[in-house]
């Protein structure tokens, strides 16, 4: 419950969000996609199978889609980053359950999406939603789009085996989340496109670990109000005579409590076999401290706010990774594979050199998808 | 105290601003350069940000659980002409 408070913190403001600009995977296709992620730091390791199925009822006019996730967490007993500070360690593992349901339609030039997802723990209950339009424009060479999704999520934690509600210093346990992102997609030339997103978040409620504590036993408080704006922007530019297509991204980011980010993607696909994808990835990610921040972990008891979480504090991370793709058509070829044909099988590495105290990371996948 | 933290917002909506304008004006000129017989490699899985939906969910649950920063996985809806 610990450490998934802390894996929580921001996905319902960020996965939920990430896919309703995206209208989740839905690709107007009959499929099912069995994935298997893996993270692993110093303290925590993280298993999260999901499995996806869409299908379109009965074309891309109108496509429902659902998910099912579930995280496995093996953690330290302390709340995510925090033993170097208060010490303390023993393993336990905890369960999250995530299922999400999609619908999609593409309608001449317009897309609708709409998602609801439901994730439950131990100490903590989400509720997320959205909804998104796109429109294509100038004949089909630009897409516009915009995004909503909304949270409310159910803060608690667990004091002598009893559920008790967090409300940080406010009057409610609920963390209400509100996301709005616009987007631009723009086929430049033939061999390049490219792409803007702005996104924004409110965010009020408990947003602090009701586990972690900085030194002298102090509890971890976070303010009750979050403004946080992100600005991104990639290109894809598909080299002449050659199979590779070159992918940078950048992303600003910038929040009330201080923190400012910015991260640098560079991808490059290499299509080097009739079926066989190769990408290769490198990130580069800084941020400053947030404004409460202390290095030492000590604060005066008469502070408005403390934190012991190491996202607050200042860092850079370097990641690269690698990811593989084998579509597997050709298989389909063979007596009693046919059903193969449009399947694919994926796997993704990436390991993450920080600067903080959760540690160097490994993030993995392995992935199948199948139509049917 | 209030100021500083407003001014990253601050930072955010300029810049925001500022692209928005620059990609206003790159898109007015560029709208009607790429016709549809022009977009065969366009239409590459490679060039599609739509079909690496799942893997980028993952992708952003862990920097929001690792980052103080957010965002920038979430792909405009595909579109483009290039589908």
């Amino acid at each position: 419950m610990r450490h998934a408070r802390s894996i929580r913190r921001g996905l319902g403001a960020a996965v939920g969000l990430a896919t309703v600009l995206a209208a989740g995977p839905l690709v107007a296709e009959d499929r099912i996609i069995m994935r298997g992620n893996y993270y692993r730091e110093q303290s925590t390791r993280v298993l999260a199978p999901v499995v996806y199925v869409e299908k379109d009822v009965p074309d891309e006019r109108f496509t429902v889609g659902a998910e099912y996730l579930l995280d496995a967490v093996t953690s330290a007993s302390i709340g995510a980053g925090a033993a170097a500070v208060t010490g303390g360690d023993f393993l336990f593992t905890e369960f999250r359950h995530e299922t999400t349901v999609r619908v999609a339609s593409r309608l001449r030039n317009w897309s609708l999406g709409g998602f609801f997802r439901y994730s439950t723990e131990s100490d903590w209950i989400s509720r997320s939603f959205g909804a998104s339009v796109a429109r294509d424009v100038f004949g089909r060479a630009g897409n516009v789009s915009v995004g909503y999704a909304g949270n409310v999520d159910s803060v608690n934690k667990i004091f002598a085996g009893r559920v008790l509600p967090h409300n940080s210093t406010g009057d409610t346990n609920l963390q209400q989340v509100n996301y709005l992102g616009l987007g631009y997609t723009h086929a430049l030339t033939p061999r390049l496109l490219g792409g803007v997103l702005a996104e924004g978040i409110h965010a009020t409620g408990p947003q602090d670990n009701p586990y972690r504590q900085v030194r002298d036993s102090l509890p971890e408080t976070h303010p009750l109000l979050r403004r946080r704006g992100a600005l991104s922007g990639f290109l894809r530019y598909a080299v002449p005579k050659t199979p590779l297509v070159l992918e940078p991204r950048y992303r600003f980011y910038g929040d009330d409590w201080g923190i400012v980010a910015h991260a640098i993607d560079l991808r490059a696909h290499v299509r080097f076999l009739k079926r066989v994808v190769l990408r290769a990835r490198y990130r580069y990610y800084t941020q400053t401290g947030a404004s409460f921040w202390s290095a030492d972990g000590y604060y005066p008891a008469e502070a408005e706010f403390r934190t012991a979480d190491p996202k607050m504090s200042k860092f850079h991370s370097h990641t690269p990774g690698g990811e593989l793709t084998i579509e597997l058509d050709g298989l389909a070829r063979l007596r009693g594979l046919h059903w193969l044909r449009g399947a694919w099988v994926q796997g993704t590495y990436n390991h993450i050199f920080q600067t903080n105290r959760f540690g160097n990371a490994r993030l993995g996948s392995l992935a199948f998808s199948v139509p049917f | 105290m209030s100021t500083d933290r407003s001014l990253p917002v601050v930072r955010v909506a300029t810049v925001v601003a500022a692209a928005a304008l620059g990609l206003g004006a790159l898109s007015l000129s560029a709208c009607a350069t790429v016709k549809p017989s022009e977009r065969e490699v366009l239409s590459r899985p490679e060039m599609n940000p739509a079909t690496e939906g799942l893997e980028e969910q993952f992708q952003s649950h862990v920097e929001s659980a690792r980052e103080g920063g957010f965002g920038g996985h979430g792909a405009a809806g595909g579109g483009c002409g290039c589908g």
